[in-house]
């Protein structure tokens, strides 16, 4: 081994913990690259294995009622490949040990295997005997959830028609991988049955026979979607066809690709911050590194070492911090990756998620790992090779200080010398000042900007349940039906208010831009669910015009006055053009409110109501409960109390895993950050301090001039972490949102309270770590070291 | 009898080191007198230096007794040592260490700030002819001006020991003979107690006694009849 290569050994030996800290960063920005990009490739591999085992479909359509006879037409359009039609009716299902009935999905079994799509892939039991009309499969994740076991016999009402039946397998199916709850985007796996059985059944179930009212289709690689998706609207609309609408559009899918982007934003958005600060580290520890190796550098020039190989050693050093930090990031984003996939597992049903690792994405992130810090460490190379051997021979002099502009500051008796040093210093070091401020307000500003998700996703919770929507029941009936039925609905068990609610699909369209969503009509008065305007104000409804969500108007460009037309796909599909006259500040899903009367006027079918919302009394909810499975009507129902809880507990896990990283990886910020510019204050000086020791200053007081200085640059780096974080959150809102979900950038007390203690924390680790080594001073040698 | 401003009995230090144990002292007896001025000489190794580092509560002894009025040397506690250092003693040094983002008034009042009953900044430096350099930063300073804050940092304490380190080691033989004139005024108005380390033995002059080492013993204690200002000593 060369001497040189040796040097550079024992000098990364001997500042193994900075060296460490530096590397920290590093691997921290490339297990993000590794974790997300791994997560998504395990993903992806499972999406695709699945959807072509059960050729899942590209293009989906629903009607109220359409003969087998047409699926000829549907096959023939230009593009499809393959056309499966079933029938599909929800009903509602009491299950054994639960109290709030379950939302039932009853779909057909294909006739025919080898053409169906969409096939659902048995894991337990079996298949239904194709002939039989008491037997079913149901969705394992339901099973699952709800406790139902293989055996089990079960009663579903639907279309007014009980049918019962025995659960002979658990499936898993490609179009509910994952399955949100009605009213929510958050699985309620327990309250979401989907049951799979012959058609005979099924037919007899919902009085369908010969009939479909499901279609799901194969296009050809290359086939135009908009014009598939016409053709089959045209097709279907005589038989009460509603918008047809592709893969992108299918729940499970859409909240799958939401996932899947929400991977690629973190990778891009975090890794660049933790690269940038540790090559900021990287050239202040090297610089330093120079600085006090310089007559090193010099004698080894007049020995005849060319500048590049006298420098070189810096620049492998640097290297060997990226590589390090490269190594570590991979095995943590390895592992990191395979916890999110883990976590997955319990949202995402393939029958094989495996975990994988994303060796292109190690690759390229540890390439850009490497570069980060041979860029950092640049500035102090190209010195090292310009130093001439003269110069470096030369005896140093006491490093030059002048008053600065804040020695006004500390004119007087009042400031004493010790801290005198600490503020001369900041002033003789403003760019190692300002990189350690602007690192550590990063790590702050990367925890508030996380920890917001809590407050954000309360406040999502607070507008949609307990400010917005005020009832503790909401049910749906299979066909609107007339307002009359109302009186039935009140007098349920338990229940003391109700108000009726007209909901129709509907594209709405303005400005060349279209988009589909419902329109709920509500009672002008109503206070069950009223929408509500950015100043907590009901929204009120004027004549025939629309209230509409914020988010609804910005994605078709519209505002208070303009007109947008609104073609309902429901019922006869009447169209009309609606004045927009107020706008509703909600954080979740897309809708358009308006009176009810007015919306059934304009759908002219009487005064009709889809369901309804109620208050019921919270000791009397089991029997309300029981009375609703009893009545045939009523095909929907969801709870204020559960579906809250479910989105809680989701939350809290989806986001712990997420935000317990964000908050390590901050932390590493903030202690590498703090650590090494403590480290390289001592270095530089040590000497003065065991000066200072030796004239009588207590150890105390000499780490109160090391740190001080510090604890001024953390000081300052809080309020622009925190405004940095501000900003953050607004950048991580847009990323992050979805249409189901858009967090608004709130950032509460707690938030601001739980990062600022984490900062704090990992900046006076950082810095008791380097203060202690004050205690171990050499004394003797410092009056006989020079430097 | 005259009261010893520093008694020292059999005093060994002893280093251990990977080599064997080192005998940086073997047993030496001193007694020092309240204002006298020692000069300690000898080669490189002696143990002069290792007898300051001790006497100035830098270093603790192997064996034997260092008594500084009630306070045993050799027994005291870290924190004992510091308060010893911060109320008794000034130090010089021979690389000066002055603090470089301090003035040479902000270096003293480092000092002053500590301690019980200093005097002013101005004052120390006006004492070693500074008065026109208050203001000035180390690397500001020619090498024998920053001794002399070096020195007006000592003093400005009033201290009763005045420890020096090869003090003009790094300076040429005017700065040096200012430097020593300094220590001698002030340590004279100021009443301390003087011991000076060095390799010259030119400066054997200004001293009451002359202390010689050689292997951690003293070989030879002079008493110095002809005592000399350093003006009228040269090398």
């Amino acid at each position: 081994m060369k001497p040189l290569d040796r040097k550079l050994l024992r000098d990364l030996w001997r500042l193994k913990w900075q060296m460490m800290a530096i590397a920290l960063l590093i691997a921290c920005g490339v297990s993000v690259a590794v974790m997300s990009f791994s997560a998504q490739r395990a993903l992806m591999d499972a999406q695709a294995a699945f959807y072509s085992d059960t050729r899942f479909a590209d293009a989906f359509a629903q009607t109220k009622r359409a003969p087998i006879s047409r699926l000829r037409d549907l096959t023939g359009i230009d593009g499809v490949t393959a056309a499966d039609v079933r029938i599909l009716e929800a009903g509602l299902m009491n299950v054994p040990g639960l109290s709030r009935p379950v939302v039932a999905r009853l779909i057909s079994l294909p006739e025919n295997e080898d053409h169906a799509l969409n096939r659902v892939r048995l894991t337990r039991g079996r298949m239904p005997e194709p002939r039989r009309i008491d037997e079913a499969v149901a969705l394992k994740a339901f099973m699952d959830a709800a406790g139902v076991k293989l055996g089990d016999r079960l009663t579903a009402v639907v279309q007014g028609r009980a049918f019962t039946f025995t659960v002979v397998g658990a499936v898993l199916s490609p179009e509910y991988v994952y399955v949100p709850a009605p009213e929510s985007f958050m699985p309620d796996d327990a309250h979401q049955a989907v049951l799979w059985a012959p058609r005979p059944a099924v037919e007899r179930a919902a009085g369908m026979d010969g009939a479909f009212n499901t279609v799901a289709l194969k296009l050809a690689p290359g086939a135009s979607v908009p014009a598939v998706l016409a053709d089959v609207d045209r097709i279907l609309a005589p038989y009460g066809g509603r918008a047809a609408y592709a893969r992108e559009d299918q729940a499970s899918h859409a909240f799958l690709a939401a996932e899947l982007k929400e991977l690629s934003t973190s990778a891009s958005i975090l890794p660049p911050i933790f690269l940038i600060i540790a090559a900021g580290l990287v050239h202040l520890t090297v610089s330093r590194l120079v600085d006090a190796e310089r007559e090193q550098i010099g004698l080894l020039k007049a020995f005849g070492y060319r500048d590049g190989e006298a420098a070189a050693p810096y620049l492998r050093m640097a290297a060997a911090i990226g590589l390090l930090g490269a190594l570590a990031g991979g095995l943590v984003g390895g592992a990191l990756g395979a916890a999110i996939v883990d976590q997955y597992r319990e949202y995402f049903r393939f029958p094989v998620l495996a975990v994988r690792f994303h060796g292109l994405a190690f690759a390229g992130a540890s390439a850009v790992g490497v570069m980060a810090t041979l860029a950092g460490s640049l500035a102090a190379v190209r010195r090292a090779a310009a130093l001439s051997p003269a110069v470096a021979m030369q005896p140093l002099r006491p490093a030059t200080y002048r008053a600065g502009p804040l020695d006004r500051l500390i004119r007087g008796p009042a400031v004493d010398q010790a801290t005198r040093v600490i503020i001369r210093n900041l002033e003789r070091f403003p760019v190692r000042g300002l990189l350690a401020t602007l690192g550590l307000a990063a790590s702050l500003n990367l925890l508030v900007g996380t920890q917001f998700l809590f407050d954000s996703l309360d406040k999502v919770v607070d507008q949609a349940y307990y400010r917005t929507q005020r009832w503790s029941e909401s049910i749906s009936f299979a066909e609107a039906r007339s307002i009359v039925a109302l009186g039935e609905i009140s007098r349920l068990p338990g229940a003391f208010a109700a108000e009726p609610v007209r909901v129709v699909a509907a594209r709405l369209k303005a400005n060349g831009r279209a988009e589909l969503t419902r329109v709920v009509g509500l009672e002008p008065d109503g206070v069950l669910d009223r929408p509500l305007d950015d100043h907590d104000r009901r929204a009120p409804f004027k004549g025939r015009g629309l209230v509409v969500s914020e988010a609804l108007a910005d994605r078709l460009g519209l505002r208070p006055g303009d007109s947008v037309r609104v073609e309902v796909i429901d019922g006869r599909g009447p169209a009309a053009v609606l004045p927009i006259t107020g706008l509703a500040r909600d954080y979740s899903g897309f809708s358009a409110y308006m009176d009810r009367r007015r919306l059934n006027d304009l759908m002219g079918e009487g005064d009709l109501a889809s369901g309804a919302h109620l208050q019921v009394a919270e000791d009397r909810r089991a029997d309300f409960y029981r009375a609703i499975a009893r009545t045939p009507q009523i095909v929907g129902s969801s709870s204020r109390d559960e579906t809250v809880a479910n989105w809680r507990r989701a939350m809290a896990e989806a986001f712990r895993v997420t935000v317990s990283f964000y908050v390590g990886f901050a932390g590493a910020i903030a202690f590498g950050v703090a650590y090494n510019t403590s480290r390289i204050a001592l270095s530089e000086r040590a000497r003065d301090l065991a000066t200072l020791r030796v004239l009588g200053f207590g150890q105390g007081e000499c780490a109160y001039i090391l740190v001080g200085e510090l604890a001024v640059l953390a000081l300052v780096a809080i309020p622009l972490g925190l405004l940095g974080g501000q900003a953050l959150a607004h950048g991580l809102v847009a990323a992050y949102s979805r249409d189901e979900v858009r967090l608004p950038p709130i950032i509460g007390a707690r938030s601001y309270g739980i990062s600022l203690l984490a900062y704090l924390t990992a900046v006076t680790g950082a810095g008791v770590l380097v203060a202690r080594r004050i205690w171990s001073f050499d004394l003797v040698s410092v009056l006989k070291t020079r430097d | 009898m005259i009261e010893a401003a520093l008694d020292v009995r059999d005093l060994a230090k002893v280093y251990s080191t990977s080599a064997g144990d080192v005998h940086a002292l073997r047993g030496v007896d001193l007694k020092i007198v309240h204002g006298e001025t020692l000069v300690l000489l000898g080669p490189s190794g002696s143990g002069k230096s290792t007898l300051l580092n001790i006497l100035g509560g830098l270093d603790r002894a192997s064996s034997g007794s260092a008594r500084f009025q009630d306070l045993e040397l050799t027994q005291a506690s870290d924190r004992e040592l510091t308060r010893y250092r911060r109320a008794s003693v000034g130090f010089i040094f021979q690389f000066f260490n002055l603090v470089p983002s301090l003035t040479a008034r902000e270096n003293v009042a480092l000092i002053t700030e500590i301690a019980r009953d200093p005097m002013t900044p101005e004052d120390a430096l006006a004492r070693v002819g500074l008065s026109d350099r208050l203001d000035h930063f180390p690397a500001q300073l020619s090498g024998g001006q920053q001794q002399r804050v070096a020195v007006a940092r000592a003093i400005a304490k009033r201290p009763r020991l005045l420890l020096c380190d090869e003090p003009t080691g790094s300076l040429d033989s005017e700065s040096g003979v200012r430097v020593l004139e300094a220590i001698a005024e002030v340590t004279r108005d100021v009443g301390a107690t003087t011991m000076i380390v060095s390799h010259n033995a030119d400066i054997a002059g200004m001293a009451d006694r002359v202390i010689r080492f050689r292997d951690g013993r003293i070989t030879e204690v002079e008493r110095n009849r002809n005592k000399r200002a350093p003006r009228e000593m040269t090398w």
